[in-house]
C-alpha cells in the first residue's frame, strides 16, 4: 500500500486522540486517549519500517528492523507508564472520590 | 482493487470508528472496549504488514494487559455509570477545532511528500518475524534492552510507594 | 558511562536499604557516600578512566560537553542530598525509596545528556519522567501533591506522545534513528514536521513558554524537598537534552528553527517575569521564577555556538546551586509567604546572608556566578549576530527579575516581624556558607568549569 495511506490513517488516529486529550474530564479516558496516540506512532513507524525495508531491503538485509523495534520500546514504555498512571489515579479516587480532572481551578488559589 | 486493497480500507475505516466511539462513547467501559477493538484492528494493519511478532506483542501486552488493567481500574472505581461531569460546551467544541486544525495542518504539510510515491510493503518481507528481531535486539540494541530494565525497576518502585498503605 | 552504571546500581542499592538499614541516618549516609562514589567515578571518566568498556552500537556518546555537565548535576545532587535529605523524612515513610528514584532520576539524567539516537533520548525522559511523577504524588495525604501529580503525569505523557509522533516522522524521512544530522536537501515536509513536535515537546519538559502552564501548579503542589529537585536538576537536564538534540540533529536546519525559538523564549522570559512579580507565596514566585531562568537558559539553544554551550553549563550550574540553597532555606520555614521571611535576618544573621547571596546570583548581580552566566548567555546571543532585540529585551527582563528577588531580601533585612522560630544545625550552616562561597567563586573564576571542557 502506498505510504502515505497509512500516514494519514496515523494521523487521523493521532489527532483523535489528541481531540480526546482535550475534550474529556475523565482521567482515565483521557489516560486511554494518550495511548490511542502511541499507538498511532506505532501503526506509523511499523509502516515506515516496512517502506524503509522496500527500499534498501537489497543491499541491507536488517534495514527497516530498528522501526518496528523502536515500537517494542514504546510498548515497554507504555506498560511502565500505565502502571504508575493507574496508581495516581487509584491514590487521588481514594483520596477525593472523583477522578474528574477539573482540578484546575482548585490548584490556583 | 485486489483483496488487498479491500482489506486495508475495511480496516482503516474500522480502525478510525472505533477511536472515535473511543471518545465519544459516555460510559467509561464501553470507552475501555472499543479502545480494545481498535488494538486488535491495528494489529490486523500489522499482520498486513507481515509484522508478526507486533501483532502478538499488541495482542498480549495491550489488549491483554494494560486494557484490562484500565478496566480493572474503572470497575474497582464503580465508573460504570455515565456520571462523568461534562466539560462546558464552548471548551469541548474548542477542543474540536483546535484538533481539526491540527489534522489539516498535518494533512495539508505532508500531502505533498517527497516519499509519497513509495510503497510500504505488504504480505511479505521478513524483518517482522521474531527471529530477525530478536537478533536485532540483541546484538544492536541490547543497550536499550538493558536500560529499559531500569525503567521497569523505576516503575515498580514507584508504584508500590504510590500504592502501599501507611 | 561509570556514572550511568553506578547510578543504576545504587538506585538498586537505596531500594534495597530501605529494608535491609532501619535507621534512617544509615541510608542518608549510604546515599550520600553513593553520590560522592558516582560523582568520583564520573570525575576519573573526564580523565580518562574508565571502569567499564561496553559497546553501545554508536547509541550513547559520552564527550566532554555531556561528562562536564554530569560532574556539575551530581555536584548539585550531592549538596541537594547535604542540605535537604533530612527533609525528605517528613514527606513519608519510604525513605529509602525515595532516594532510590533520586538515582533512577540522575541515571535518565545520564542518558539524555549524552544520547546518540532518538530511542535513547526518548528512554532518557520517560525514566527521569515516571520516578518524578511518583515524587511529585509522594505526600500521599495531602490533596494538593495528589493533583499536581496526576496532572505532571497527564501532561507529562501526553508531551511524550508529541515527541513519539515527532520521532517516528523524522525515522520516516531518514530511515534512521541516530542523531546524525539531517543531510537530505531539500528538506522533507516530515522532518519540518517532526523537528516542530519534537520541538514542542521538549518545550513542555523545560516548561518554555507557551506550554509551561503546568509548572507553578506541580511545583506549588509537590512537596517542597522535592519541588527543588525538580526545578533544577530535572529542568537543566531537559536543556541539555533539547541542546544535544538541536545541535546534533538539527543543526544544519537552524535557519529554519531559530526564529521560532527565540519568540519562545521571549515569550517565557515575558510571562515567567511578570508573573512572578505579583506571587504572594515564595515557592510559587521561585516556580515562576525557575519559568523565567528557562527563559534565560532558552538563549543558548537560540545561539547554539561555543560560548551558548559554555554558558549553558555555567547557567546551570549557577541556577543549581543557587536555587537549592533557597528551597532548603525554606523548607526550614512554616509560612512560605514573602512575610515568613520578616524580621528574619535578626533571628538568623548567617543564613540571611548566605540566602542573600543566593537571591544575588539569581537575579545575576556583578560578583556572583548568576551574573557571569546570564552574561555568557547574551553574548552567545550577540555572537550569532541576529535578533539583537532579543538581547535587549533579555536585559529588560533581567531588571524586571530583581523586583522579586529583593522583595524577599527587603522582607529579612528591612521589616518588623515576630519572625518564626526555625531550628539549623552546624553542618547545615556550613554547608550553606560553602555553598555561597561556590558560587561567589564561579562568579569571579568562571574558568574552573569552563577549563574542563576543553583541557
Amino acid at each position: 500500500m502506498p505510504i502515505n495511506y497509512y500516514i494519514f490513517l496515523s494521523i487521523a488516529l493521532f489527532v483523535i486522540g489528541i481531540v480526546g486529550v482535550l475534550t474529556r474530564r475523565n482521567a482515565i479516558i483521557i489516560f486511554m486517549c494518550i495511548e490511542l496516540m502511541l499507538n498511532a506512532v506505532n501503526l506509523m513507524l511499523v509502516a515506515f519500517s516496512k517502506m524503509h525495508h522496500l527500499a534498501k531491503g537489497a543491499t541491507d538485509a536488517t534495514a527497516g528492523i530498528d522501526g518496528q523495534l523502536f515500537v517494542f520500546f514504546i510498548m515497554v514504555v507504555a506498560a511502565a507508564e500505565v502502571s504508575v498512571g493507574l496508581a495516581i489515579i487509584v491514590m487521588m479516587y481514594r483520596n477525593i472520590h472523583s477522578v474528574d480532572v477539573n482540578f484546575l481551578n482548585r490548584l490556583k488559589h | 482493487m485486489n483483496i488487498t486493497q479491500i482489506l486495508f480500507w475495511f480496516l482503516s475505516a474500522l480502525t478510525v470508528f472505533s477511536a472515535l466511539m473511543v471518545v465519544v462513547s459516555k460510559n467509561p467501559v464501553y470507552s475501555v472496549l472499543w479502545l480494545i477493538f481498535t488494538f486488535f484492528c491495528i494489529s490486523g494493519h500489522y499482520i498486513m504488514l507481515n509484522a508478526q511478532f507486533l501483532f502478538i506483542v499488541n495482542i498480549i501486552v495491550y489488549a491483554g494487559a494494560i486494557m484490562v488493567l484500565f478496566l480493572f481500574v474503572i470497575m474497582l472505581m464503580n465508573l460504570n455509570q455515565s456520571s462523568e461531569p461534562k466539560k462546558h460546551r464552548w471548551l469541548r467544541m474548542a477542543g474540536v477545532v483546535a484538533g481539526g486544525c491540527l489534522l489539516l495542518v498535518l494533512v495539508a504539510a505532508l500531502k505533498n511528500i517527497d516519499i509519497k510515491k513509495q510503497v510500504a510493503e505488504t504480505n511479505t518481507g521478513d524483518i517482522g518475524l521474531i527471529g530477525n528481531l530478536g537478533k536485532v535486539l540483541f546484538n544492536q540494541y541490547v543497550v536499550p534492552f538493558e536500560i529499559s530494565s531500569i525503567l521497569f525497576l523505576s516503575a515498580m518502585v514507584g508504584t508500590v510507594v504510590i500504592g502501599k498503605k501507611e | 558511562m561509570n556514572a550511568l552504571l553506578l547510578t543504576a546500581v545504587f538506585g538498586v542499592i537505596m531500594m534495597l536499604s530501605s529494608f535491609l538499614l532501619t535507621s534512617k541516618t544509615a541510608i542518608r549516609g549510604l546515599a550520600v557516600s553513593g553520590m560522592v562514589i558516582v560523582l568520583a567515578a564520573n570525575v576519573l571518566e573526564m580523565m580518562g578512566i574508565v571502569f567499564f568498556k561496553i559497546d553501545t552500537k554508536d547509541m550513547i556518546a559520552f564527550d566532554r560537553f555531556s561528562l562536564l555537565f554530569n560532574s556539575i548535576v551530581f555536584i548539585s545532587t550531592l549538596v541537594y542530598f547535604l542540605l535537604s535529605a533530612r527533609d525528605m523524612e517528613k514527606v513519608g515513610i519510604n525513605y529509602g525509596e525515595y532516594f532510590a528514584l533520586i538515582f533512577f532520576v540522575l541515571c535518565g539524567v545520564t542518558l539524555s545528556s549524552s544520547f546518540h539516537s532518538l530511542l535513547i533520548l526518548f528512554l532518557g525522559i520517560e525514566i527521569i519522567s515516571i520516578p518524578l511523577y511518583i515524587l511529585t504524588g509522594s505526600d500521599k495525604r495531602n490533596l494538593k501533591s495528589n493533583e499536581a501529580s496526576l496532572k505532571y503525569f497527564l501532561l507529562g505523557a501526553f508531551s511524550t506522545g508529541l515527541m513519539l509522533m515527532g520521532i517516528a516522522l523524522i525515522y520516516g524521512a531518514t530511515g534512521t534513528f541516530s542523531t546524525n544530522g539531517i543531510t537530505t536537501s531539500p528538506t522533507s515536509a516530515l522532518v519540518i514536521a517532526g523537528m516542530l513536535l519534537l520541538m514542542f515537546s521538549m518545550a513542555f519538559k523545560v516548561s518554555a513558554a507557551p506550554f509551561h502552564f503546568w509548572t507553578p501548579d506541580v511545583y506549588d503542589g509537590a512537596p517542597t524537598v522535592f519541588t527543588s529537585f525538580m526545578a533544577t536538576i530535572v529542568k537543566v537536564a531537559a536543556f541539555i537534552a533539547f541542546m544535544r538534540l538541536f545541535n546534533d540533529e538539527f543543526g544544519s536546519l537552524q535557519s529554519r528553527w531559530q526564529l521560532l525559538i527565540a519568540l519562545i523564549t521571549a515569550i517565557t522570559l515575558f510571562i515567567g517575569n511578570i508573573t512572578a512579580v505579583f506571587q504572594q507565596s515564595v515557592k510559587r514566585m521561585l516556580a515562576y521564577s525557575s519559568i523565567s531562568q528557562a527563559g534565560f537558559m532558552m538563549m543558548a539553544i537560540f545561539a547554539m555556538n561555543a560560548d551558548a554551550r559554555e554558558g549553558l553549563l555555567l547557567y546551570s550550574a549557577a541556577y543549581c546551586l543557587a536555587t537549592i540553597g533557597i528551597f532548603a532555606v525554606l523548607m526550614k520555614l512554616k509560612d512560605y509567604s514573602f512575610d515568613g521571611f520578616n524580621a528574619f535576618a535578626k533571628q538568623q544573621p548567617l543564613l540571611a546572608a548566605t540566602t542573600t547571596i543566593f537571591l544575588l546570583s539569581l537575579a545575576g548581580i556583578p560578583l556572583t556566578a548568576g551574573f557571569l552566566s546570564k552574561f555568557w548567555m547574551i553574548k552567545a546571543v550577540a555572537g550569532t549576530g541576529k535578533y539583537l532585540w532579543l538581547v535587549i529585551f533579555a536585559v529588560l527582563m533581567a531588571v524586571v527579575s530583581v523586583y522579586y528577588y529583593f522583595r524577599v531580601i527587603q522582607a529579612m533585612y528591612f521589616k518588623e516581624g515576630d519572625g518564626q522560630t526555625i531550628e539549623a544545625s552546624l553542618p547545615f550552616k556550613w554547608t550553606l556558607v560553602l555553598l555561597a562561597g561556590i558560587i561567589v567563586l564561579l562568579g569571579v573564576f568562571p574558568n574552573w568549569i569552563i577549563y574542563w571542557l576543553y583541557f
